[in-house]
Formats: C-alpha cells, sequence, structure tokens
C-alpha cells in the first residue's frame, strides 16, 4: 500500500478542505481519468481497493496511473480511552482531494472498457467521481 | 485550416466585471502579439465553444473580427475552464505576422495498429500527446503523423525519427513519443492478512539519538 518513506512529523493536524483543484486537474499521462467531483480523504486501502477493481478489470494490457499519493497521516485514540492525555497513534495514511482533481488514468484499453473499470474504481471511493477523456468537453 | 471569431473590445477589467460577462454568455478575452498592443475583448460564450469544440485548439489559425476593423491572424495560446464544470472562463488569443516564425505546439496521431499489439499481447504507450514545433504561420502542420504499425515489444518513436517539411522540431531530440511495452502482469500476490506496514523513518529523529548518546558519554 502507497505511503511515505521518511517523514519529518509523525503527526499532522487536520487541516481543512476548502477549494477547487487548481492543479492536476487535467488528463495528462493516459486516454481516460477518474474525476473526484466533492472534496474528500482517500485512504491508502481506498486507493489500493480502486486500482485492484481497475487492473481486475482490464486484465491484462492497458497502463493505470494513480495520480494522488497519501502523505497526510490519520491518527486515532485506542478503544475507551478517556479524551485527553495527547494526541492519538498514527492510523492510516490519506490524500486529501479537491473537487476537480484527476485521481487514476488509464491508457491502452477501449472506452468501453475503460469507462466500466473507472465506475468499478468510482464505486470504492468516498467522493462523487466523474468518467473524463483527454480534451473531452473541455474538462480533459 | 482557418477558422473565424468575431469580438467586442471591452472596457471593464476584474473578477467582478468577468462574472457578469459570463452570466450574461460572454467570455472575457486578451489578444496580444509581437509589438502589438494588448487589447481585452468579449467573445460570444456559444460561438468560442463551438468553435472550440470544431477545431485543434493550439494550431488553428482564427481570422478575428475585432468590431468593425480589419480581421487579424491569431492563434489561440490558452484557454481557461473551470476545475471541474464545463465551464469557460478565459481565452488568451495571440496575433501573428505574416513572415514570423512562431512557436506553438502540434498534436501528435499514432497510426496503425503495432505488430507488439496486435501479436505479442503488449501495450503501446503513447508517452508525448504534442510537440512544440517553430515554423511560418503557413507551413502550420494539422497534426503529426508517426505510423507505429511495425513496432514490435519494446520498440519505441523518439522526436528524432519525425520529419516535417518547413518545421523545425523545438523538443528534445531523445524524447520518446510512444513506446510498445510487455502487458504487466494480471495480478500480484495478496499481502498477508495482518501485515503491518512498514513505519516511516522520521527525518532528524536518528541525528537526535545520537546526539543524546554522544551527550551521555560526555558526562561520563
Amino acid at each position: 500500500m502507497l505511503a511515505p518513506k521518511r517523514i519529518k512529523y509523525r503527526k499532522q493536524m487536520k487541516g481543512r478542505m476548502r477549494g477547487k483543484a487548481y492543479r492536476g486537474n487535467t488528463v495528462d499521462f493516459g486516454d481516460y481519468g477518474l474525476q473526484a467531483l466533492e472534496p474528500g480523504r482517500i485512504s491508502n486501502r481506498t486507493i489500493e481497493a480502486a486500482r485492484i477493481a481497475m487492473t481486475r478489470h482490464i486484465k491484462r494490457g492497458g497502463k493505470v496511473w494513480i495520480r494522488i499519493f497519501p502523505d497526510k497521516p490519520v491518527t486515532k485514540k485506542p478503544l475507551e480511552v478517556r479524551m485527553g492525555k495527547g494526541k492519538g497513534n498514527p492510523e492510516s495514511w490519506v490524500a486529501v482531494v479537491k473537487p476537480g482533481r484527476i485521481m487514476f488514468e488509464l491508457e491502452g484499453v477501449t472506452p468501453e472498457v475503460a469507462k466500466r473499470a473507472m465506475e468499478l474504481a468510482a464505486a470504492k471511493m468516498p467522493v462523487k467521481c466523474r468518467f473524463v477523456e483527454r480534451d473531452g468537453g473541455g474538462e480533459g | 485550416m482557418e477558422a473565424t471569431l468575431t469580438a467586442q473590445l471591452r472596457t471593464e477589467r476584474g473578477k467582478g466585471a468577468a462574472r457578469t460577462m459570463r452570466r450574461e454568455g460572454r467570455v472575457p478575452a486578451v489578444v496580444y502579439g509581437h509589438g502589438e498592443e494588448t487589447r481585452e475583448l468579449a467573445l460570444d460564450t456559444r460561438e468560442i465553444e463551438r468553435l472550440l469544440s470544431s477545431i485543434s485548439v493550439e494550431n488553428t489559425l482564427i481570422q478575428l473580427t475585432v468590431g468593425s476593423e480589419e480581421p487579424v491572424r491569431t492563434l489561440i495560446r490558452e484557454v481557461q475552464w473551470h476545475p471541474f464544470k464545463p465551464i469557460l472562463l478565459h481565452v488568451d488569443l495571440y496575433q501573428i505576422r505574416r513572415g514570423e516564425r512562431i512557436h506553438l505546439e502540434i498534436p501528435v496521431r499514432l497510426n496503425g495498429n503495432p505488430i507488439g499489439v496486435r501479436e505479442e499481447g503488449g501495450v503501446l504507450q503513447h508517452v508525448r500527446h504534442d510537440l512544440e514545433v517553430a515554423c511560418l504561420p503557413r507551413a502550420i502542420p494539422e497534426r503529426i503523423e508517426v505510423d507505429v504499425s511495425q513496432l514490435s515489444i519494446g520498440d519505441s518513436v523518439h522526436v528524432r525519427d519525425i520529419e516535417i517539411e518547413d518545421v523545425e522540431i523545438l523538443a528534445d531530440a531523445d524524447l520518446t513519443i510512444c513506446t510498445v511495452v510487455a502487458p504487466t502482469r494480471v495480478e500480484e500476490p495478496e499481502p498477508e492478512e495482518g501485515e503491518e506496514p512498514a513505519e516511516p523513518t522520521v527525518v532528524g529523529a536518528e541525528e537526535e539519538e545520537a546526539e543524546a548518546v554522544e551527550e551521555e558519554v560526555d558526562r561520563e
């Protein structure tokens, strides 16, 4: 699963997910993409699940790009522990995604296969998504 | 290929004015060029959207008529869209002069089905979709056609393999345009249940520990 190799600090503040994705909002590598339409946190488990769903559907052939990286640690307090006594332990890694962000890209498959693969990946996502094509309708 | 476009001069600036224009069905635009004064324009949203969907945006000459002036030849330099809605925000037009070389990006089209894909089960990877070139306005190619039908697995086409008459390709000659790669494996082995992901190293923690040990040694 995706996770940083070296980090400067073990814990981060939660932050806010305001605004739109002004970068990374065009299909740059492949021919098809999956675009987020809402802000959200995508965990490394979710990214892995989506990747597996896509690669299983396209079987052999095709190439998948993952354009988000989970570089934000999320902490959690153990069960049945009272509040206080400091911040919890790092539990998982997430990628913060803003609306417009292209999360996955695909190349080397037919449009129908790409669309279905992206639908399967979108079903794993905690945000609303849209299938986009390169240079399609102004989004690409 | 040439297209036509009409525009009106605008005097209002700023985001408030731009938003009002977009609500009224117009798109803010700007035209500039070598030695020309920059002028702010307003385009009709429907007209420009129809134009953008019917042409190759980067390399189509456009006859731009501003108000009642004589038409000038321009190229679309940049189109700004909303990050995820189909809303056109702004258009940059670049006025060109006859006989002056211009730099622009030309789309690359791959023709044919490579042997490596057809018979060997490989995947054709299109790495570079546009190439930067310099040429005279009359010699602007519509697209760069690359025949890939003879490529086997491991073969690639580089920028140095392409030659177009009257056009200088500015991109690095060693850049890959496309390549046929072996297919990726179907499924990787699943990680075992309960396997702990490796903890990332915290930068600076090792040095701190080493310093602490040194201090202790000094004290002794």
